[in-house]
C-alpha cells in the first residue's frame, strides 16, 4: 500500500480530526446564525432543534402589501447548498408571482440558484416580491393582468384579498398582521 | 478438461497472473520509491487488500471486473438499486432475466462465477446504512455513483474518519463519473487533497426553467413537461409522490405535457423526452465507463495506490471523446473554506465545570483563532446560536449550563462565525 | 430465447400509451446520443476482431453491448493459463486448452441477444494466402487488430488500403501501461458531427419575412407585458435597420459604435427588468459579425479530392458519387448565390418571449428553412444525385459543421523520413510511445532476444530519420516498456483501450461525432493521452 501517511507528516497532526456534522448542517448553521434580517422578517422554528425546517414571516412595512403577514415554509434537504431550499407560501394569497398552490416565482429558487447564495439572499428576494411585484412574468396570471391593465383595481384587490375576501371565485386567506 | 493444477485455497493456477506479475516483479523508471517489488506486493494485493466498490451500475460493473482480474480477492460492493432494462446497454454483468433483481447481489454472483477465487460481498442498500466501523475495514474505496448527494456523503464520511493517531484511518477514495462520450476521475486522499465538497461548485447543475415560464409562457417541449411534473402533478395527485421509475406516472406526465404542448402549438413532447427531463437522464455508454474504470477511476489508480507500482493520479482527470480524444489532468486545489475538509479544528481540554458562556469567552479571547460572536452546535443539537432571535432565545438558557452537561468526553462541537472562513470544529476533552 | 420471454414478463405488466418498445428502452441511454440513425448504422455493421486477447474482447464487449449487427473473432489459438487469468471473456481454468475464438465468442455473445456472432479458428496468414480469404475479409465493415505480428499487419493494412471501399482497419498496440491505436481509412464524411458551434440566425442578413415582421412591430405602442416579451431577434433586426439608416447602410463597426448600438437597445426598455432587451444587448454581436460561409466549409468546397461539379474540378461529380458529395456540391452552389450564406437553420434557441411570439418566430424560421432546403434538393437533382429526405434534412441542419476527413495507410509514418521528422515535437511523448511500440514489434518479428533497453533503443534509432534524436521522454518510456514487459496485456490497460477503441469505432460506424486524426497514444502510469499526427 502506498505510504500515504508519510505525506501527512508536515501537517499539524493534532488538529485534523473532523466532526460528524454534515456539510449541509454546518452550512445551514452558518447561514442562519449570520442572517441579517430587517424587522419585517422573522423566522420561526417549530422544533428549534431542527434547523432544516422552519417558516419565515414577512410583514412588509411599505408598498401595497403593507399590513399583511405572509408565511413561507423553508425545507432544506441534505443536498444543500447543491440544491436550493424548497420554499412555499403557506397561505392562498393574491400576488402575481405566487400561485394558488403556494409556488413562488423567484429566479434564485430555481434556475439561478448557486451554492454561493445563501438563505439570506433567498429571504431578501422574497421580501422584494412584496415591494415590487412583477406583472410581466406571472404565476397568477389574473392578478398580473389586473396589475398591468388596471392598477387601482389591482391594489384594491390586494387589500381585499388580504382581509380574506373572494376575488373572481377564489377565496383568499386573511393575512392581516395581528398587532 | 484442462490439465492445469489449481491451488485449492486461492483458486489460482500456474501462470494465472503472468501478465500482472510482469509489472510487479521489478521496479520501473517511474515507480514510487516505496515500491517493494516481488512477493510482498503480490501478497498484499492478493491476500490482504480489502476494497470497497460503491455502486454496481455502469462504472461499478467495470470496476468490479477489473479489480477481480487484477488480483484483488476480497471485494465488497454496495448498491441500493435494482436492475432496469435500460441498464443492459452497458452494465454487462446483468442479463435480461436479472431485470428487477438487486444490482449488488447480481454483480457479486457474476464476478465470483467468472473469476474463480475472488470473494465479492454484496450489500443491497444505502451507503448511509453503514457506520465508520464498517468503512474502517477497507484499504481503499472506489466510487462509481451518479448521485451528488451520495458522493458528498461518502467523501465527508471518509474525511471525518481520519484520525491523526491512526494512519490506517485514512482511506483513499477514487471517484469516477461519465456522461456520454465524456468522463472524469479523481483520487481523493481524505484530509490531504481536495475532497468532493471542495469541488461542489464545479458541478453542472441540471437545467431548471423559470417557474413563471413554465406556468405562462412555455416555448419548449421541456417547459410543457415541467409544467406537468412541477405544477400539475402536486395539484392533481395531491400528496401522492411522483415515482419517476413508474411507467404509469411517466405516462400520465407525458399525456398532460402533450395536451399542453398541443394547446400552445409546441412540437416535440415525446415519451423519451418526458422521461429524460423528469429523471434528469444522463446519456451513458459502455465504452466511456470502460475508459474511466480502466484508466483512472478506478482500477488503475487502485492498483497503483495499493501496490505503489507507479505514481497515483494527482488528482483530477478529465476526458472528452466527442471530437477526437482529448484528456487532461490537473490538481484540484483543496479549499480552505470547505465545510468538510477545510477550516480549522482544535482539541480543547477544559474543566468539567466550565460553562457554555465561559467557553465562548475563551474562544473569543484566543489569539490564534480570532473569532467573533461564535455559534456552537453538536452534530445532534444546538448549544448556543447567536441568531436568529428565536434560536438565540431558545438556546440562551444553555449559556449558564456546564459544557460537560451538553457535550460528552471526546465529543465534537461545530463553531461558526462571520469571522471564520467556514467553520471551526472542536473536540472537547475534560480534565 | 427464454431471456426474451422473461424480459417481456418483467417489463410489460403495464402497457401505456406512447411508451417506447423493448428495444428502445434497452438502448435508451445511447439513443440519447446517436439517435435511431446511429443505432441503425451500428446494427448494420459487421466487425472482425483478429485474435481474442484481453484487449480485443474488451473492445468487442463495448460494441456488442450497444448492439452492432455482427462480430467474428478470428483466432487459431487455444486458451493458455495466462489468457485465462487476464481475460474476462474466458471462464478461468475451465477455458484453458479450448479454442480461444469459440470461448470468447460464446461469452461475448451472451451480452446481447440481438447481436450475431461467429468464431473462426483459421489463422490470418491462411486467410491472406487465398483470394477467397482476401475477399472474405473485405466483407466486414471494420477490422480490429490488436498486437498483430508486424509482417501480417503490414500485409493486411496494404490489402485493405488498395481499395477505398475496403473495411476500415483499427490497429491497436499495447505493452504494459503503454498503448496506441490508429484508424486506417481513405475518407470519412460526417454530417452530424455534434458540433458545439451553432448556426447563424442571419440577423445581419434577415430574410424578407423576418425583416418585414420585425419592422411591422411598433414597440412604443405595445402593451407593456408584450413589450417585455418581444424576442431579441426582432429587437436586433429592427435596431440594425434603424442604425444602418443613419450609418451609410453599415452595421456598427468601431468599438464606440458597438457601444452606442448596445446603449440604443437598452434605451428602448420600458422598465429596468425587461430581460428580452438584456438578451438583445448580449446578442448584439450578431448584427456586426457577418454571416458567411465558415472557412472550414469553404475549405471543403476547394478540396481537390472532393468530387465536385465545378468546371475545373480534379474529381468530377457523377451520379454514382456518394450522396454526401452531391449535397456538399449543392451546398457550394447554394452559397455562391445571394446572399452568400448557408441554408437557414430551423432550430431557434430559447429566448425570453411569450409563447405566441416565440412560436410565430419559430414558424418564420421553419418556413424559410424549408424553402431553402427545397432549393438544395433541386440543386442535388441537377447533378443527378439521389438523396432521401431524412439525409437532406440532416445535412441542411448541420451544414455549418459537416466534415470530411482523409486518412493515411497504416505504416506510412514509420516509412516516411519526412513525416517522422516532422512528428518530433519538443514534448515528444506521443512519438516516444509510438516508436517504442514500433521498435518492439520489429524486434519481436525479428525474434531478437534478450529484449533489452539497448536493443529497443537501437531499433527505434533505425526507424527515425538519420540525424534525428530520440525524444526527451524516451528513457522513461522505453524503460517502462522493457521493465513492465512487452507482452503484458494488463486488465486495466485492456479495459481502457476497450473503451477508447470502441468509442472511435462507434464514431466511425455511426458517422457521428469526430474520430481521432492520427495516432492516439496513452501512458497509463501518468493517466495521460496524446495525439501523434500522422
Amino acid at each position: 500500500m502506498l505510504k500515504i501517511w508519510s505525506m501527512k507528516k508536515n501537517e499539524d497532526v493534532a488538529a485534523k480530526k473532523k466532526p460528524k456534522t454534515s456539510a449541509a448542517q454546518i452550512r445551514v448553521q452558518k447561514d442562519l446564525t449570520e442572517l441579517d434580517l430587517p424587522a419585517t422578517m422573522k423566522t420561526h422554528f417549530a422544533d428549534p432543534a431542527d434547523l432544516l425546517n422552519f417558516t419565515l414571516t414577512i410583514t412588509p412595512d411599505e408598498g401595497m402589501y403593507k399590513g399583511g403577514a405572509f408565511e413561507f415554509s423553508f425545507n432544506i434537504t441534505t443536498n444543500y447548498p447543491h440544491e436550493p431550499p424548497k420554499v412555499k407560501c403557506l397561505q392562498t394569497i393574491y400576488h402575481p408571482n405566487v400561485d394558488l398552490s403556494g409556488n413562488v416565482c423567484l429566479n434564485i429558487l430555481r434556475e439561478d440558484w448557486k451554492p454561493v447564495l445563501n438563505l439570506n439572499s433567498v429571504m431578501v428576494g422574497l421580501q422584494y416580491l412584496f415591494l415590487e411585484p412583477n406583472a410581466d412574468d406571472p404565476l397568477n396570471k389574473e392578478a398580473a393582468i389586473e396589475m398591468s391593465k388596471n392598477r387601482d383595481t389591482f391594489i384594491s384587490n390586494v387589500k381585499s384579498s388580504m382581509r380574506g375576501n373572494t376575488i373572481k371565485g377564489v377565496q383568499y386567506n386573511n393575512v392581516l398582521a395581528k398587532s | 478438461m484442462s490439465q492445469t493444477t489449481v491451488d485449492a485455497t486461492s483458486g489460482d493456477w500456474e501462470g494465472r497472473y503472468d501478465h500482472i506479475d510482469q509489472v510487479l516483479n521489478t521496479a520501473g523508471p517511474r515507480t514510487d520509491p516505496g515500491f517493494l517489488a516481488g512477493d510482498g506486493v503480490k501478497d498484499f494485493l492478493r491476500n490482504q487488500a480489502k476494497i470497497l466498490v460503491i455502486g454496481a451500475g455502469g462504472l461499478g460493473c467495470e470496476i468490479l471486473a477489473n479489480l477481480a482480474l487484477t488480483g484483488f480477492k476480497d471485494i465488497h460492493v454496495i448498491d441500493m438499486d435494482t436492475i432496469d432494462i435500460s441498464n443492459l446497454n452497458r452494465q454487462f454483468l446483468f442479463r435480461p432475466k436479472d431485470v428487477g433483481k438487486p444490482k449488488a447481489t447480481c454483480a457479486a454472483e457474476f464476478i465470483m462465477n467468472r473469476v474463480p477465487g475472488v470473494k465479492v460481498t454484496p450489500y443491497f442498500g444505502k451507503i448511509q446504512d453503514k457506520d465508520e466501523e464498517y468503512y474502517m475495514q477497507f484499504n481503499l474505496v472506489i466510487c462509481g455513483l451518479d448521485s451528488v448527494e451520495a458522493r458528498r456523503w461518502m467523501s465527508a464520511t471518509l474525511v471525518n474518519m481520519v484520525d491523526p493517531e491512526n494512519p490506517e484511518s485514512l482511506k483513499p477514495l477514487i471517484d469516477g463519473g461519465t456522461e456520454g462520450f465524456k468522463g472524469q476521475a479523481r483520487v481523493i486522499l481524505p484530509s490531504i487533497t481536495s475532497c468532493y465538497e471542495c469541488s461542489l461548485d464545479m458541478l453542472n447543475k441540471p437545467t431548471a426553467f423559470p417557474i413563471c415560464t413554465i406556468a405562462n409562457t412555455p416555448r419548449l417541449p421541456e417547459h410543457c413537461i415541467e409544467w406537468a411534473s412541477v405544477l400539475e402533478w402536486p395539484k392533481v395527485q395531491g400528496d401522492k409522490k411522483l415515482d419517476t421509475d413508474d411507467p404509469e406516472h411517466i405516462g400520465w406526465l407525458y399525456q398532460v405535457a402533450s395536451a399542453r404542448a398541443k394547446e400552445f402549438k409546441i412540437e416535440g413532447v415525446t415519451w423519451s423526452l418526458t422521461q429524460g427531463v423528469v429523471k434528469n437522464i444522463i446519456p451513458a455508454i459502455a465504452s466511456t465507463n470502460a475508459i474511466i474504470a480502466g484508466m483512472s477511476a478506478c482500477c488503475n489508480e487502485a492498483f497503483k495506490i495499493a501496490t505503489s507500482s507507479a505514481a497515483y493520479l494527482n488528482n483530477y482527470f478529465m476526458l472528452i471523446g466527442t471530437e477526437g480524444v482529448y484528456s487532461y489532468t490537473f490538481e484540484h486545489e483543496k479549499r480552505d473554506d470547505c465545510p468538510v475538509c477545510g477550516g480549522e479544528s482544535l482539541d480543547l481540554t477544559i474543566s468539567k465545570d466550565l460553562t457554555v458562556e465561559q467557553i465562548i469567552e475563551l474562544l473569543v479571547e484566543r489569539q490564534d483563532i480570532q473569532i467573533k460572536k461564535p455559534s456552537l452546535a453538536t452534530p445532534t443539537s444546538q448549544i448556543y446560536l447567536q441568531a436568529p432571535p428565536q434560536l438565540e432565545q431558545a438556546t440562551r438558557p444553555n449559556l449558564s449550563k456546564k459544557v460537560s452537561e451538553l457535550v460528552a468526553e471526546d465529543g465534537e462541537v461545530t463553531v461558526t462565525s462571520t469571522s471564520l472562513p467556514f467553520s471551526l470544529s472542536l473536540r472537547i476533552h475534560y480534565n | 430465447m427464454t431471456d426474451v420471454q422473461d424480459i417481456e414478463a418483467v417489463t410489460t405488466q403495464v402497457k401505456i400509451d406512447g411508451q417506447p418498445d423493448q428495444k428502445t428502452r434497452k438502448y435508451d441511454r445511447q439513443l440519447r446520443l446517436w439517435a435511431a440513425s446511429g443505432q441503425s448504422a451500428l446494427e448494420n455493421a459487421r466487425i472482425l476482431a483478429i485474435s481474442a486477447t484481453a484487449t480485443s474482447t474488451s473492445i468487442l464487449k463495448n460494441l456488442v453491448l450497444p448492439g452492432i449487427g455482427h462480430f467474428t473473432i478470428l483466432d487459431p489459438q487455444q486458451v493458455t493459463p495466462q489468457d485465462a487469468g487476464n481475460n474476462f471473456f474466458l471462464e478461468g481454468q475451465n477455458s484453458i486448452g479450448k479454442s480461444r475464438a469459440k470461448e470468447a465468442t460464446r461469452l461475448l455473445a451472451e451480452l446481447n441477444e440481438d447481436v450475431n456472432s461467429a468464431a473462426d479458428e483459421r489463422s490470418l496468414e491462411e486467410i491472406l494466402e487465398s483470394e477467397t480469404g482476401r475477399e472474405w475479409i473485405k466483407e466486414f465493415t471494420l477490422i480490429i487488430a490488436h498486437n498483430l505480428e508486424k509482417g501480417l499487419l503490414d500485409r493486411l493494412a496494404k490489402l485493405l488500403w488498395e481499395d477505398a471501399k475496403s473495411p476500415t482497419l483499427v490497429v491497436v498496440r499495447s505493452a504494459g501501461f503503454l498503448a496506441e491505436f490508429y484508424i486506417q481509412f481513405h475518407e470519412h464524411t460526417i454530417i452530424d458531427s455534434h458540433s458545439d458551434s451553432t448556426p447563424s440566425l442571419r440577423i445581419d442578413k434577415p430574410f424578407p419575412a423576418l425583416l418585414d415582421y420585425a419592422l411591422s412591430l411598433d414597440f412604443d405602442k405595445m402593451d407593456p407585458t408584450d413589450h417585455g416579451h418581444v424576442p431579441y431577434v426582432y429587437i436586433l433586426v429592427r435596431a440594425l435597420e434603424e442604425w444602418k439608416k443613419t450609418h451609410d447602410g453599415k452595421p456598427p463597426q468601431a468599438y464606440s459604435d458597438k457601444k452606442a448600438f448596445k446603449a440604443s437597445i437598452l434605451s428602448k426598455k420600458f422598465k429596468q427588468d425587461e430581460e428580452n432587451f438584456d438578451e438583445a444587448e448580449a446578442q448584439a454581436y450578431r448584427t456586426w459579425s457577418v454571416t458567411g460561409v465558415p472557412s472550414e466549409i469553404q475549405a471543403l468546397f476547394k478540396d481537390p479530392l472532393s468530387p465536385s461539379s465545378a468546371a475545373n474540378a480534379a474529381t468530377p461529380l457523377t451520379p454514382d458519387s456518394p450522396p454526401f458529395f452531391h449535397l456538399l456540391d449543392a451546398l457550394r452552389r447554394f452559397t455562391e448565390k445571394e446572399p452568400f450564406v448557408l441554408p437557414l437553420t430551423s432550430t431557434l434557441p430559447d429566448m425570453k418571449a411569450n409563447t405566441e411570439s416565440y412560436i410565430h418566430l419559430q414558424k418564420l424560421y421553419k418556413k424559410r428553412s424549408e424553402e431553402e432546403r427545397d432549393v438544395i434538393r433541386e440543386l442535388v437533382k441537377e447533378t443527378g444525385g439521389e438523396v432521401d429526405d431524412a439525409t437532406l434534412d440532416l445535412f441542411v441542419r448541420n451544414a455549418h459543421a459537416v466534415k470530411v476527413m482523409r486518412g493515411k495507410r497504416w505504416g506510412v509514418l514509420d516509412e516516411s523520413e519526412e513525416a517522422l521528422g516532422n512528428a518530433v515535437d519538443p514534448s515528444g511523448k506521443p512519438l516516444s510511445i509510438h516508436l517504442a511500440l514500433s521498435a518492439l514489434s520489429e524486434i519481436t518479428a525479428k525474434q531478437i532476444s534478450p529484449l533489452t533497453v539497448e536493443a529497443v533503443t537501437k531499433e527505434a534509432q533505425t526507424i527515425l530519420p538519420k540525424g534525428k534524436e530520440l525524444p526527451e521522454d524516451w528513457d522513461n518510456i522505453v524503460g517502462e516498456m522493457h521493465v513492465f514487459s512487452p507482452t503484458a496485456d494488463l486488465p486495466n490497460t485492456a479495459a481502457f483501450l476497450g473503451g477508447m477503441v470502441a468509442q472511435e469505432v462507434i464514431k466511425m460506424i455511426t458517422r457521428q461525432y469526430i474520430p481521432i486524426d492520427g495516432y492516439c497514444t496513452a501512458d497509463l502510469i501518468e493517466t495521460w493521452t496524446g495525439i501523434l499526427l500522422a
